[in-house]
């Protein structure tokens, strides 16, 4: 290459062609990752210490509080509240105590028999006497409820060290002859000074236990043998370690590893085309539509928005049978004479592939041109007269403001359809139902599947919920990865004084 | 002394059986709750009445009939037992998958010996895993044959007249060849099996399968030749379908196909094809009971199901929703004999083997054979190359037996 992996100066990189940028560019991209992954693995690090250090320094100081506090203080490491209370703050030593109560009674009562077996997920068979069926444990309830126990014992944790340090504080400011809020300004703060927990109380409660929880759930379930064979409350399942990644991801033992990186392979080249293509077509539509001189300007765009109007439900299942075999395009097209056997628009993979992309193209423009048209009336027009002045043809003109300003403007928006595209479940669902199969192929996957639709046929069809959990979190991590590495580098992010 | 213990022994004895003859005949009187496909149930609760009308101990229970059509009751029961119903319908296919996730309960020990009897052996053996039997069959007409437009077609008797009958008149031959149920037509006509033996619990304990052998690549090139025609189109839903010739379906799709062809209507059993007869499944469709943690549920729930599955019953569901039955009586029935459809199946039964137990792996890798099928990638291969695609075919089919 002409240039090394170290810095140009500006005026060196002003010089290279276009190409050379861009070769230049990606150079230093994959010269800086290397550091970049050292660097987040440090940063990792250093939050893990820091961690460790706020956990060390607030044992010390619980021990601290324990020696230096008043009886009551050291009473309220056994019975919450009592600090409180002995300070004549009534409401909050109420709200302590029966916290307290509430959580012991759970404890015992219903969360520990679940939490007790969590190690082994049950040993207790199921069986039967006479033909009556004895139900033994049930390890999916076993996993569920003593997460959800281990949930409340953080959240009581939480509650016993603000139960300390309230003691230690109402002691060290009743000493200082300082006011202490009564039950009556507490409510009230609760509207006021705290009202920001007020508000997001339920939200939280609704957040951890219905989308927190079950993520958890099934992250933990990719390390069991929760299968067809494995399926509570007949049968119990159990852990496996990484027995269900070994077997994902090793190409030895099955052909799942093959399966997951052609699976792969095609998601990220439909994300990217269902992404970028849309973007440009959508733009170029909506440029077409903007200039000057084109009549009709809203009736062109009502008949592109109609598309929107339409549940994808209906548009596609439509479609996906019109391209079929004996669907109305083939019945045409033999009808004319054009060709002679139906084209194989959902048979054969590539053309299967090539097809989606396609159909989505013309599902997406429309969201694009949109978004695209409010950016376009937003440049400046004097870019354009300058740049007309300067002698810049048309194409010169897109590339050097259109281009760039949209890019800048909607890199989010690129992103997060990238990410979209990828969990895209509507469109292959709806078109082909990931087929067709092939017999290189693990069931039940196909070609046109993405990771999410195998995943999804995997659950319904297979109950393969252990390597279903894989997938899942294989998705995660790669969503997760491209999120960060394209969002930090975007535009929008690291140069947002650039277009202001 | 002693005249007083055995007093005491004797009313005890008195009281046991008290108990005991009380226990069988209290009833029942608590909810129950069947699923049947989406058509019968109003035939259901009808037959549900009548049962609570007859049996005095079970008028007082509350029974829900809820509609879950046959192929989606295994799924919707294996995700979640004990919320499922207790009483359902569902393909016989299904049935080692509900035996291994618990979710289906033996039949009644009394009533196994009437509904052996009662029932024809396809239906019986397709309602045993090894030698427990599971679930009472309720109908003998999942199978498939050839429905044609005499109009077009001229000579329904082979597949490759048929074929270019079709092409000529510019009308389609549907079958959906990829679909791991229609294409042992092909397979099994030929003469070649694909079998699992199941153990008691509903596990895959070996396959015994032959398609890498000479009558496979003969079925094979059967198929490729059939899905190279213009006419062909790789689908058996009468009702998606826009331009018929000829379609191989099922029973249940009679009244669309006589709708769609009219007085041009005609079935029969399923042609030959380069010179052999095509052959297939023969399936049923079976009601199953879910497993009890009380016994006088089960045992209203066993006598229930038996009832909805006995010959009288079945004979009226012929009348309501043209389901073909499995029990023996009801088959001898003269309107059973004399439909089209039905008569078309009985002729082609002959020829079919009764659907036993598969994997789910084995019904997508039929998938993904027919799909290459239909792609055109084996349009040039020699037979030695088909022999090594049937003998990799065969490979994985016997590997899900392994684990």
């Amino acid at each position: 290459m002409a240039f090394g992996t170290k810095r140009i100066s500006d005026l060196e990189y002003l010089g290279l062609s276009p190409f050379q940028r861009f070769l230049y560019r990606l150079t230093c991209f994959l010269v800086s990752l290397p550091g970049a992954l050292a660097r987040g693995v440090e940063n990792g690090a250093k939050t893990v210490a820091r961690f460790l250090k706020i956990v060390w320094r607030e044992l010390a100081d619980l021990v601290m509080t324990f020696v230096n506090g008043d009886a009551y203080t050291r009473l309220s490491y056994l019975i919450m509240g009592a600090g409180n209370a002995a300070r004549g703050q009534y409401l909050r030593a109420a709200c302590f105590f029966l916290a307290q109560a509430a959580f012991n009674v759970y404890l015992f009562l219903f969360g520990w028999p679940y939490l007790s077996k969590l190690g082994t997920l049950g040993t207790v068979e199921t069986t039967k006497v006479g033909r009556k069926t004895v139900y033994g444990d049930n390890s999916f309830f076993i996993l569920l409820y003593s997460l959800l126990t281990i949930f409340l014992i953080v959240l009581f944790v939480y509650l016993w060290h603000s139960n300390i340090r309230q003691s230690r504080k109402s002691y060290e400011m009743k000493k200082a002859g300082k006011h202490l809020a009564t039950a009556k300004e507490d409510l009230a703060s609760l509207l006021d000074g705290q009202f920001h927990k007020t508000l997001l109380a339920l939200p939280m409660a609704g957040i951890t236990a219905f989308t927190f929880l079950p993520i958890v759930f099934m992250i933990l379930v990719a390390f069991t043998n929760f299968d067809k064979t494995h399926q509570p409350p007949g049968k119990l399942f159990t852990w496996v370690g990484l027995d269900n990644f070994r077997e994902m991801f090793t190409t030895s033992t099955s052909r799942y590893a093959s399966t997951f990186s052609e699976v792969l392979t095609w998601t990220l080249i439909w994300a990217f085309f269902a992404t970028f293509l849309n973007y440009f077509l959508g733009m170029i539509v909506a440029i077409m539509i903007n200039k000057k001189g084109i009549r009709f300007k809203k009736m062109w765009r009502t008949i592109l928005v109609m598309t929107i109007a339409i549940p994808q439900f209906v548009s596609l299942l439509y479609v996906s049978k019109m391209f079929a075999s004996d669907g109305l395009i083939n019945s045409y097209l033999l009808k004319w004479g054009w060709i002679k056997t139906p084209l194989p628009f959902w048979t054969k993979a590539s053309w299967a592939r090539i097809t989606i992309i396609c159909i989505n193209v013309w599902i997406g423009i429309p969201y694009a041109m949109l978004i695209c048209t409010g950016i376009l009336m937003n440049i400046p027009a004097d870019l354009y007269e300058s740049a007309r002045i300067d002698g810049a043809n048309a194409f010169q003109a897109y590339v050097k403001i259109t281009l760039p300003y949209m890019l800048f403007v909607t890199g989010p928006y690129l992103l997060t359809s990238f990410i979209g595209n990828i969990n895209n479940f509507n469109v292959i669902y709806l078109l082909t139902q990931g087929s067709p199969k092939g017999m290189e192929l693990e069931s039940p996957a196909g070609y046109t599947d993405l990771l999410i639709t195998w995943l999804y046929k995997m659950t319904v069809d297979n109950t393969e919920y252990r390597l279903a959990a894989v997938i899942g979190i294989a998705v995660f991590v790669l969503t997760a990865v491209t999120s960060l590495i394209v969002y930090n580098s975007i535009p929008s992010v690291r140069n947002e004084e650039d277009f202001q | 002394m002693k005249k007083f213990l055995s007093m005491l022994l004797a009313v005890a004895m008195l009281l046991t059986v008290c108990a005991f003859s009380v226990a069988e005949t209290t009833g029942f009187d608590g909810e129950i709750k069947v699923w049947v496909a989406d058509a019968a149930v109003e035939f259901t609760k009808a037959q549900i009445d009548a049962f609570k009308a007859a049996n005095a101990e079970y008028a007082n229970m509350t029974v829900t009939v809820e509609p879950m059509g046959e192929g989606d009751a295994a799924t919707a029961m294996i995700t979640d037992v004990e919320s499922g119903a207790d009483i359902y319908g569902f393909a016989q296919d299904q049935l080692s998958r509900l035996v291994a996730a618990g979710a289906l309960e033996e039949v009644a020990p009394d009533n196994v010996p009437l509904v052996t009897a009662e029932n024809d052996a396809g239906s019986v053996a397709a309602a045993t895993l090894g030698d427990v039997m599971y679930a009472y069959p309720l109908t003998s007409d999942n199978g498939y044959f050839l429905y044609y437009d005499k109009s077009v077609v001229t000579d329904p008797n082979t597949l490759e007249t048929i074929i270019a009958d079709c092409e000529k008149a510019g009308k389609g031959f549907y079958m959906e060849i990829n679909s791991g149920w229609y294409q042992t037509a092909f397979f099994f006509g030929a003469g070649c099996t694909l079998t699992y033996d199941v153990n008691n619990e509903g596990s895959l304990v070996a396959c015994h399968c032959d398609y890498a052998s000479e009558n496979g690549v003969k079925a094979l090139k059967a198929m490729i030749s059939v899905a190279k025609s213009p006419a062909f189109s790789n689908a058996s839903s009468a009702s998606n379908a826009t331009n018929i010739g000829a379609i191989v379906d099922g029973a249940w799709d009679a009244k669309t196909v006589q709708e769609k062809l009219g007085d041009n209507y005609a079935a029969t059993k399923l042609p030959t094809v380069a010179g052999y007869q095509m052959g297939g499944f023969g399936g049923f469709k079976l009601l199953g009971v879910k497993p009890q943690t009380d016994d006088a549920k089960l045992a209203a729930c066993d006598a229930l199901a038996y009832y909805l599955a006995s010959g009288d019953v079945q004979a009226a569901r012929y009348d309501a929703l043209q389901w073909g039955p499995s029990n023996l009586e009801a088959q001898k029935l003269d309107a059973i004999q004399t439909n089209a459809a039905l008569s078309a199946l009985a002729a082609q039964l002959s020829h079919c083997v009764g659907q036993g137990q598969y994997p789910n792996d084995y019904w997508s890798l039929a998938t993904a054979l027919a799909d290459s099928v239909i792609a055109g990638e084996y349009d040039n291969y020699t037979d030695e190359q088909l022999l090594e695609v049937l003998q990799t075919f065969q490979d994985t089919a016997i590997s899900y037996a392994a684990n």
